[in-house]
């Protein structure tokens, strides 16, 4: 199982909630009908369009039909209610699993064909359903269509009256109950089986996804809601036109789709009623209407196909980081002191290619005994989480520790140059450079351990010796990243680019402690981390040369020491016992007790001291031999 | 049923069957060359009537039929280009190619066929028969319009196979169609040769129109029957060559005809259709299709 | 002045980079030769050589000229723009053609409908060798014996080798200063092999330089001045033609003891 949060704990709950009250309450402070009807179709085309989205973008079915879906759902109202004289409330649920039905014909050809075939044929269905519903004139009404279909109505009272404040609620119910079940589906099994097969049909069907169970499941559950929102549509226009066939009311949803952005379910509903609005808003041009509709359509393909949704990610990434790099900038001044008090030394800021760099470097020009020892920390932390080892170390040590881009204090990257393990590696040489630091150790944790390695293995004779903790190395990425880590772990938050409130001190009390005077400046780090620090990483993982570093582990001189805290909940502890390697210290990993992800901060004392007699073993004899 | 009317519905079906050769060979153009379907076409049709319409008869410009083919051809030639300039050219290297272009593609229709309402409003117009009188083979009358649509049809569908085939540009063109890659590689300008494509395309589906134009009432959503046409003809057929969409709308005109003839006309298009599932679902690459896209 | 330079070269398949930071030259009259393990970039970056990818970074200046355009993927801010609108294509494979480098992919399926004289026939590029087809021609059949007999099948029709040969045939109508032959005996048997290396070396006789990958260290030997092994998107070593060990070596430097 892996990490799934619920969706109070996904960001989307405040502004939903939002709407749906603003929705909820529009009647009472606006009653003015018109604005109400506008309200009602677009809350119906949000259904159409979100249960579109089902099929289209999260399926990759290009199904061309799903409106002709929609106008046989009014034509089964009209049938069931007005021929059949069926309660127009049992006609609505009716047309739901009738539409079902009818799209589920479409399976068979939809299982043999894929791409533009599929497109083809899904048109071709929804013209045959046309010719249908035109050539049954004495059932359909033909050309012409069914008129005064029947009204909703509840003992007598008729929903159109008080300005259709009646249908305006039953749009409302309707809206909410499908969109939320259709957003359920999504991240339901069903819903990743979608998905799956529109990825990776192949790989999707190995894992033991049923392609015509699902494609069957995919059709017939986005028909149900358009169907359902054909019915209502019918009783509530109670018109049943075969125009809705037509390319016009294609395209009106199509833009809808679009404009919302695919594969999104949220992107459609707020685009129905910007859509709906601006549509009606023009109806007195004419022709023109229907025209700047189609350049709408036209310049958000070509221009911006991420749609609305795309706007709004955007936006919210521009906002974290905006976010992010105006705490760092606050923090780097107003909290100097804090940070001073920690260290016992003021840092210093440091220009690098990848931006300004936030170094503390403790006693660069006294004379120690042991080599000088550079720090790495890991995702989303900061240098001050080794404060435990610069009060340890610091006497017989020069110590060097910095913030990573995008982390603590210093600068947000670029995301496609600086978030990954060779810029941190390639920021960490030039630091060194830059203070004169030769042949350090090189202590990193987890992210860190990976930049440990990254950076020792290009050139090891350069360091006195590299030490891992919280980090599980690799061979092949990202498969050994999956096999190296345990899955069952929050880990998947360290490579989320957005965290809520709850999952900021998820992440911060699994890679470190729960929250306490001691850690809180960890846990007010992964705040100010900037997101797309965590979601580059990710991306660049392949062009890392992990069999470097391997080799490295398995046949170098360099002295290697594997620290986890026995209890590290990310790490998956056989994988990382299995691992062939060669100059490391005591011959395999050492593990700390109770030292969870962030031994050293957890458990210093025991860390410290295995730290230092590893220290002295690679000092006294760089090829670590087990003479003892 | 008299040998008469089964010749006159197979002469009906002939005269349909050219023109759907016309319209499904310039879709086959696109679709083999691009990659992707132009829902546009039916509007290119309506759009070329017009033209044809505005500078051939007599109520407009009035400069007969040779001045308004020759207008259809080069104007719907560079609009074409201009189309494919402006709608389908910024997808050209997306994964999503084939889903984004239904849609801009959609969009254009709705674009020209707006444009023309505003043009050339509501009222539908005729061009006037390109060829008078009947010319009797045996026992069958044939209108002299039949005659010469189908000799244009022949002519104007052996130039285009002529051009693919034997000429460098043509060769080329197929070329890309079937690797993209390997012709890129060879130096040939792709982006030149896909905009030629789409006005070959546009310049056919222009002929066609002026063609239907001279049998049918024009309007503004003229294109919408003849695109559906084209479409079931083309997946029916396949595209594997030229010539494949030619013959498939020989068979859906003759099938038409006799469908019209035999059941009614309400019939004939659920027929297609039904004829198009079937031929789908049984062989996806069409009745004379390969599963490689070619040209 | 060098043939082909690679400045700081990065790309690969959005968004996920498959090599980075390539630096690499060629003096005129210079072969060079890449070995490496499959799937770490080789063939991705003979794509990016001659722009049917984008570079990420970097620059690709052949025969004195730069092929790309100036700028990088990075300076793309939004991620959802449709950048390809407003900025042209970094680079154009049209133009690397015309200016004289020719690619010949990996496994090159060319035009399964055409026939070997249509194809041979729309081969030379404009500006390079048009006008002296016949002569081209000629060398062609003289190289490859066998393609004059099947010169009016399809190519679908071929087999892989003789595809093969069609592949580098018209890479050489289009005249060639250099050309990247990809793999090209991959997968084919050991008696056509044969044949198409000595095709190779033929090529390499005539005077044309040649860019060659392959997964046979003997052959390229024979060929290359210089070889550059390539893995995890890196070259991580460059060995002159002198340096260069037998198979079996080689396979030990890049893999360790434990491949062998």
């Amino acid at each position: 199982m892996r990490y799934d949060p619920p969706f109070h704990l996904t960001n989307g709950l405040i502004p939903t909630v939002v709407t749906v009250v603003l929705l909820a309450v529009f009647p009472f402070v606006f009653d003015a009908s018109y604005l109400r009807h506008l309200l009602i179709l677009a809350m119906v085309f949000a259904i159409v369009a979100a249960s579109w989205d089902l099929s289209f973008g999260y399926g990759g079915l290009l199904n061309f039909a799903h409106v002709a879906l929609f106008a046989v759902g009014i034509y089964a109202y009209g049938i069931l209610a007005k021929t059949y004289g069926v309660n127009p409330w049992l006609a609505i649920l009716l047309s739901g699993p009738i539409v079902a039905l009818v799209a589920s014909f479409m399976v068979l050809p939809v299982l043999r064909l894929d791409g533009m075939y599929v497109i083809l044929v899904t048109i071709a269905f929804s013209q045959i359903l046309y010719q249908i519903v035109i050539s049954q004139s004495q059932i359909t009404g033909g050309t012409s269509g069914m008129v005064t279909l029947p009204m909703l109505q509840i003992d007598g009272y008729r929903f159109v009256k008080d300005g259709k404040i009646g249908y305006y609620y039953t749009a409302f119910v309707l809206m909410v109950g499908s969109v939320g079940a259709l957003f359920l589906i999504t991240r339901s099994a069903l819903g990743r089986s979608i998905v799956a097969l529109r990825d990776n049909k192949y790989y999707a069907q190995a894992r033991g996804v049923s392609e015509w169970k699902t494609r069957l499941a995919t059709l017939a559950v986005s028909a149900f809601f358009v169907g359902i929102a054909g019915g209502f549509y019918g009783s509530y226009v109670r018109v049943a036109s075969p125009d809705i066939f037509g390319i016009g009311s294609l395209t009106l949803v199509l833009s809808i789709l679009l404009v919302g952005g695919l594969g999104t379910i949220w992107g459609p509903v707020i685009a129905a009623f910007i859509i709906i609005l601006l549509s009606e808003s023009m109806a007195s041009l004419g022709p023109w209407r229907d025209i700047l509709i189609a350049i709408l359509i036209v310049a958000v393909m070509i221009f911006y196909p991420g749609g609305l949704w795309g706007v709004v990610q955007e936006l919210r990434e521009l906002a974290q980081n905006m976010r992010s790099s105006m705490m760092a900038r606050y923090r780097r001044g107003a909290e100097r002191a804090v940070r001073q008090k920690i260290t016992g030394i003021p840092e210093q800021m440091i220009d690098t290619a990848h931006g300004r760099i936030a170094v503390v470097d403790i006693g660069p020009s006294a004379q120690h005994a042991g080599p000088p020892i550079l720090f790495l920390h890991g995702n989303s932390a900061c240098k001050e989480a080794f404060q435990n080892q610069f009060a340890h170390f610091r006497d017989r040590h020069r110590l060097i520790a910095f913030d990573l881009p995008g982390h603590g204090v210093s600068d947000n990257g670029s995301p496609e140059q600086t978030y990954n393990v060779i810029a941190y590696a390639d920021i960490a040489e030039e630091i060194l450079q830059k203070l004169g630091v030769e042949r350090p150790f090189v202590v990193g944790w987890s992210l860190g351990g990976y930049n440990a390695l990254e950076l020792t293995s290009r050139n090891p004779a350069a360091y006195s010796g590299v030490v891992t903790t919280g980090t599980s190395p690799l061979t092949v990425a990202p498969d050994d990243f999956a096999r190296g880590h345990n899955a069952k772990s929050h880990i998947i938050l360290a490579g989320k680019q957005y965290l809520t409130g709850r999952e900021t001190v998820t992440l911060a009390s699994h890679a470190t402690v729960p929250k306490s005077d001691k850690s809180a400046f960890l846990h007010r780090n992964v705040r100010r981390t900037d997101g797309r620090a965590r979601y580059y990483m990710i991306t660049k993982l392949t062009v890392v040369d992990w069999p470097r570093q391997m080799r490295m582990l398995r046949e170098g001189d360099i002295p290697v020491a594997i620290m986890n805290g026995d209890d590290d909940p990310f790490l998956n502890h056989r994988y990382i016992a299995d691992l062939p390697f060669g100059n490391v210290w005591k011959g395999h990993p050492t593990d700390i007790p109770g030292g969870r992800h962030a031994p050293f901060f957890n458990q210093p004392e025991v860390f410290n001291r295995e730290l230092e007699a590893f220290f002295e073993a690679a000092v006294k004899d760089r090829t670590l031999r087990r003479s003892a | 049923m008299s040998v008469e009317s089964f010749l006159f519905v197979l002469s009906g079906g002939i005269v349909l069957g050219a023109l759907y050769a016309l319209m499904a060979s310039g879709l086959a153009v696109v679709w083999s060359t691009l990659g992707i379907f132009n829902f546009s076409h039916g509007a290119f049709i309506a759009l070329g009537a017009y033209i044809g319409w505005q500078v051939s008869n007599a109520e407009a410009l009035g400069l007969g039929h040779v001045a308004g083919l020759s207008a259809t051809l080069v104007v719907m030639f560079a609009a074409g280009i201009l189309f494919q300039q402006i709608f389908i050219r910024p997808f050209e290297r997306k994964d999503n190619i084939i889903a984004a272009t239904v849609i801009t593609t959609l969009a254009g229709a709705t674009i020209l066929q707006n444009a023309m309402l505003l043009i050339w409003g509501p009222r539908a117009k005729q061009i006037v028969a390109i060829a008078e009188g009947t010319i009797s083979i045996g026992p069958v009358a044939f209108s002299g319009n039949d005659i010469a649509l189908i000799v244009m049809v022949a002519l104007i569908l052996g130039f285009a196979g002529w051009l693919l085939a034997r000429t460098r540009t043509g060769r080329s063109m197929r070329a890309v169609a079937q690797n993209r890659q390997a012709a890129e590689l060879m130096g040939l300008n792709v982006p030149l040769l896909y905009a030629l494509a789409f006005g070959l395309s546009a310049a056919m589906a222009g002929m066609a129109g002026y063609f239907v134009g001279s049998i049918r009432f024009i309007n503004p959503t003229f294109g919408a029957d003849p695109l559906m046409k084209a479409l079931i003809v083309v997946i029916f057929g396949g595209i594997a060559r030229f010539t494949s969409p030619i013959y498939a709308a020989l068979i859906v005109g003759l099938v038409e005809s006799f469908t019209i003839f035999y059941l009614g006309l309400y019939w004939a298009p659920a027929m297609l259709f039904a004829m198009m599932t079937v031929v789908l679902t049984i062989k996806p690459s069409g009745l004379f299709g390969h599963h490689q896209r070619t040209l | 002045m060098s043939l082909l330079e690679l400045r700081n070269l990065s790309g690969g398949y959005d968004p996920i980079q498959i090599f980075s930071h390539i630096d690499l030259t060629i003096e005129a009259g210079e072969s060079i030769g890449f070995f490496g393990p499959n799937g770490h970039g080789k063939s991705t970056l003979m794509k990016t050589i001659s722009g049917v990818l984008a570079p990420w970074t970097g620059d690709v200046i052949f025969d004195g000229q730069r092929m790309n355009r100036v700028g990088d993927r990075g300076s793309r801010r939004w991620r959802n723009f449709n950048y390809d609108v407003v900025t042209r294509r970094r680079m154009d494979p049209k133009t690397v053609a015309r200016a004289g480098l020719i690619h010949v992919p990996e496994g090159n399926l060319l035009f399964p409908e055409m026939t070997v004289a249509e194809t041979l026939a729309i081969a030379p590029i404009a500006g390079r060798g048009r006008g002296d087809e016949a002569h081209q021609l000629e060398l062609v059949h003289a190289l490859f014996p066998r393609l004059r007999e099947r010169l009016k099948s399809k190519i679908r029709f071929l087999s892989g080798g003789e595809r093969q040969m069609v592949a580098i045939s018209v890479g050489l109508m289009g005249n060639p200063k250099l050309m990247i032959l990809d793999e090209p005996t991959l997968g084919l048997s050991p008696k056509l092999r044969q044949e198409l290396c000595q095709a190779v070396g033929q090529i390499k006789a005539s005077g044309v330089p040649l860019i060659l990958i392959d997964q046979d260290v003997t052959f390229l030997t024979e060929l290359i001045d210089r070889l550059y092994l390539f893995d995890h998107g890196r070259i991580s070593r460059k060995l002159e033609k002198s340096e260069i060990p037998s198979h079996d070596d080689l396979m030990a430097m890049l893999f360790g003891d434990h491949a062998a």
